[in-house]
């Protein structure tokens, strides 16, 4: 039964509770303040939050506080003691959103249009409760909106040379350093990281690799030469500094951006950024290859007790024939890698440290800076990203989708997520906009 | 010297947050420049009317080939010193656009584009040729996610009612604002930002009003009718409404709080007439300036002295006020002796003018007014006072409001 507002007018006599967020308007990656005050000193309080994602599902949150003896309560100083995340967490009401009950299984968040915001109702609730939110009267909400795009970046589709991809601009005359996006297994063209990284300072080109209009097309996947033709496209583009490009991988993307790094005579990057990948690969093969030599290994994939699918095995063991990984030896500019180490999906971890002694041998090890996280999974996101412990995942190109395990825990993977973002950013701009010298800038001290 | 743009890239140009409300800070740094160098930062935006705004500032960055408004000193433009909000609240028509013109929202749903360039040296934007090295586009908001309008033409009423997200009940502001008429709904919405419910009103000069629009055709019912509605209204707590009003909207504020059946939590008046009539038609009488026709229409005014309060009240003046109205008869001796100092505040500010608005408002010293005027009124103020007045009586009133109307 709901209250009705006249009811909960009665009930409070004063309209003193007050609620604010701020700032109420962010960028997806910018933490925000939430302030209770004029609550009854001592008493306890439900902080929740809630989002209706694109696909229409409800995800939310929720939080226990005691207000001090002002009445007041600070998310970015006070323990929660209860509900979605614990102790002193400012944004862990949008790090813990999970669906609510009943939802559909194996969700997960992902923003496909990056011009609107994500809006999240946040609220304050007399108690402490951890359910039947929609039945209660909160005693204040507010509203939120978290943006991909800074106001003043420009979104240009990339359809040329038969890519299939999303340019992002900063605002302004430029040039602009650039950078080449590249997702993982999934496919499609997630634009949300790109439009991030460009609301930075950083003209980011996300690209579909897997499932772009000529692979749609003619059934036939690209080969080297697609992130070849990326790469010029954007260095030839007149805002974008053609001498200060750099890649970003996930997952499968990771594999690419290490071949490139390497072995193409056409790509050179200032720095490269792998996250939850490996090197291991068909050095001289493409994205078919790659695909053919998971399929090749099928037989190495193992179930959790929930029967999630953990991909984890299918690269292992580490091989030491030359031409099944790239030889990272004879990098020449800066990687940063990003592991989880309860990564389920990709042996990143395994992969990250045969990368580090190939590098130790052949003496370039002063290029790599290795971020490795306890208890993080596969997908290590922009922060405050929801995390997703599994979820159902179709491979582009697969016919069927299947519960897939990405691995972490929350509350460490969401920390992994916040840290390595802002590490990833800092790398980016000292190497991208910072220094002369092409080779001398890397952050061994991060 | 600039190294060729081929071998760097631009410098880096930021504003954080880039989506503000109005009243908020927005702190705006570079890097990536090179050290001890001259630089000019120029920022400009569009009014809804169309006219181009603009405002600049010499900054040098430091050894780092960095600078932050929040801590660097302007040593030029449109504003000096550490003014971590210059750019905004020193915007002024661009050179070739029409003139006396006042910056004022008309549509609060959207924000103002405000576009912010890093410029070589130290130069006008308007001189030629200006290289423009980076660039940040910013956002200001009058009115927060949630917060919902209404437009209200009931019981005569012409007003929009601006009502914070949640589900109430809310403390609720009566909002009026001078003779220049129309309805102005920046203030109103930036109170509902805050968790405030706020009714702005029109009260002359507006077409969904009856009789001749440069006359005041309501009466006090139409005032006290305004006041029931926001406490009558199910989404506001009917014991926590209190009025605010600028310049004739000041006495207005005043007057209404004794009519009959009006109680109000608190009043705020900024720049207006207070005290008695006496004092009134004197100051009528010796015009320091040129004064709006609309002004010579008003209705004889009878004036609450400040001793009746019941209510807190905070009075506001800018002390560089040069319209007529800015006078003040409050005689503490009086208040104290009827046990009532208690409940007055009052706000002076050197240097600024009539038109205290919202904080990192351009000011104006003297603009066209009414549709049927072409008459200049001259609004006083200096810029620098100005903006620190608008900053700190927006502050005090936001916390004069939590006081009375929360507590």
């Amino acid at each position: 039964m709901s209250l009705s507002v006249q009811q909960v007018r009665m009930d409070n006599k004063h309209p003193t509770v007050k609620l604010s967020v701020h700032p109420s308007r962010a960028l997806m990656d910018e933490a925000f303040v939430i302030l209770v005050q004029n609550v009854p000193p001592g008493s306890q309080v439900t902080l929740h939050a809630l989002h209706r994602c694109e696909d229409g599902h409800r995800w939310e949150a929720c939080a226990h506080y005691v207000a001090d003896s002002s009445g007041n309560i600070n998310a970015a100083d006070d323990c929660s003691v209860g509900g979605s995340y614990f102790g002193v967490e400012p944004m862990g009401l949008l790090w813990s959103l999970k669906p609510v009950p009943g939802s559909k299984p194996g969700l997960r968040m992902r923003k496909k249009n990056v011009q609107t915001p994500m809006v999240v109702t946040i609220s304050v609730f007399k108690g402490h409760h951890t359910e039947a939110f929609m039945d209660q009267v909160p005693l204040a909400s507010w509203v939120v909106e978290r943006w991909y795009m800074a106001p003043g970046v420009r979104r240009i589709p990339i359809t040329e040379q038969q890519l299939t991809g999303t340019l992002f601009l900063p605002p302004g005359p430029g040039p602009f350093p650039g950078l080449l996006d590249l997702w993982g297994g999934g496919g499609q063209l997630m634009e949300y990281r790109s439009a991030l990284l460009a609301s930075h300072g950083i003209a980011s080109l996300a690209l579909d690799y897997l499932t772009s209009k000529i692979t749609t097309e003619t059934g036939k996947m690209v080969d080297n030469q697609y992130f070849e033709t990326a790469y010029r496209v954007l260095q030839q583009h007149p805002q974008v500094l053609g001498s200060r490009i750099a890649m970003l991988g996930l997952s499968l993307g990771t594999v690419f951006t290490l071949k490139m790094a390497v072995y193409s005579p056409v790509v050179k990057l200032r720095c490269a950024v792998c996250i939850s990948g490996s090197h291991i690969q068909p050095v001289s093969g493409g994205p078919q290859q790659m695909m053919d030599l998971f399929s090749r290994n099928f037989e190495k994939i193992s179930f959790s007790e929930q029967d999630e699918v953990i991909w984890r095995g299918l690269l292992l063991p580490i091989p030491s024939d030359p031409s099944l990984k790239v030889d990272v030896g004879r990098l020449q500019c800066p990687l940063l890698l990003v592991v989880g180490e309860d990564d389920q999906n990709w042996c990143s971890h395994e992969s990250a440290t045969d990368m580090k002694q190939m590098m130790e041998r052949a003496g370039n090890d002063q290029l790599l800076t290795l971020l490795s996280y306890p208890e993080t999974g596969h997908l290590i996101e922009p922060p405050y990203t929801p995390h997703t412990p599994s979820s159902m995942f179709r491979g582009a190109g697969v016919g069927q989708k299947m519960r897939v395990l990405w691995g972490g825990k929350t509350p460490e993977h969401s920390a992994a997520q916040e840290d390595s973002w802002r590490k990833i950013v800092t790398f980016l701009r000292r190497n991208l906009y910072g220094g002369s010298d092409p080779h001398a800038i890397h952050l061994s001290h991060l | 010297i600039l190294t060729p743009s081929s071998i760097r890239p631009a410098p880096l140009l930021t504003a954080t947050p880039v989506r503000t409300l109005v009243d908020e800070q927005a702190c705006i740094k570079a890097s990536f420049l090179p050290s001890n160098h001259p630089v000019t930062v120029c920022a400009r935006m569009r009014s809804d009317e169309g006219d181009l705004w603009q405002s600049f500032a010499h900054y040098n960055t430091n050894s780092r080939g960095t600078f932050d408004l929040n801590s660097d000193l302007s040593v030029g433009g449109s504003y000096s010193g550490c003014e971590p909000m210059g750019l905004f609240w020193s915007m002024q028509p661009a050179p070739g656009e029409r003139d006396g013109l006042r910056l004022r929202k008309k549509c609060v749903e959207s924000p103002y584009t405000v576009h912010i360039s890093l410029l070589e040296g130290h130069v006008s934007p308007n001189q030629e040729p200006v290289k423009e090295l980076a660039a940040v586009t910013a956002e200001r908001w009058y009115m927060a996610p949630g917060v919902k309008r209404q437009e209200i033409r009931q019981n005569g009423l012409v007003g929009t009612l601006f009502i914070p997200p949640g589900p109430g009940p809310f403390p609720a502001m009566l909002d009026m604002w001078g003779m220049g008429g129309g309805l102005p709904e920046y203030r109103s919405s930036l109170f509902a930002s805050r968790g405030y419910a706020s009714f702005c009103l029109a009260y002359v000069g507006h077409k969904d009003l009856p009789g001749p629009p440069n006359t005041i055709n309501v009466r006090d019912s139409y005032f006290q009718a305004a006041f029931q509605f926001l406490q009558d209204h199910s989404h506001i707590a009917a014991d926590k409404v209190g009025i605010v009003g600028l310049s004739y909207g000041c006495y207005l504020t005043f007057h209404t709080a004794t009519l009959a059946g009006v109680k109000p939590a608190c009043l705020i008046g900024i720049n207006g007439p207070v005290g008695s009539s006496r004092e009134i038609l004197r100051s009528l009488l010796s015009l320091k300036h040129i004064l709006c026709i609309l002004q010579i229409l008003m209705k004889p005014l009878v004036l609450m002295q400040l001793e009746e309060i019941t209510c807190p009240l905070m009075y506001i003046v800018g002390e560089d006020d040069l319209s007529v109205l800015s006078i003040e008869n409050a005689d503490l001796e009086t208040l104290r002796a009827a046990g009532k100092s208690h409940l007055f505040t009052r706000l002076s500010y050197p240097g600024a003018g009539h038109l205290i608005e919202p904080p990192y408002s351009p000011m104006s010293r003297a603009t066209f007014i009414f549709f049927s005027c072409s008459v200049m009124t001259v609004w006083g103020g200096h810029p620098a006072p100005h903006a620190a007045a608008q900053e700190d009586a927006w502050k005090k009133m936001l916390e004069f409001m939590e006081l009375n109307l929360r507590r």
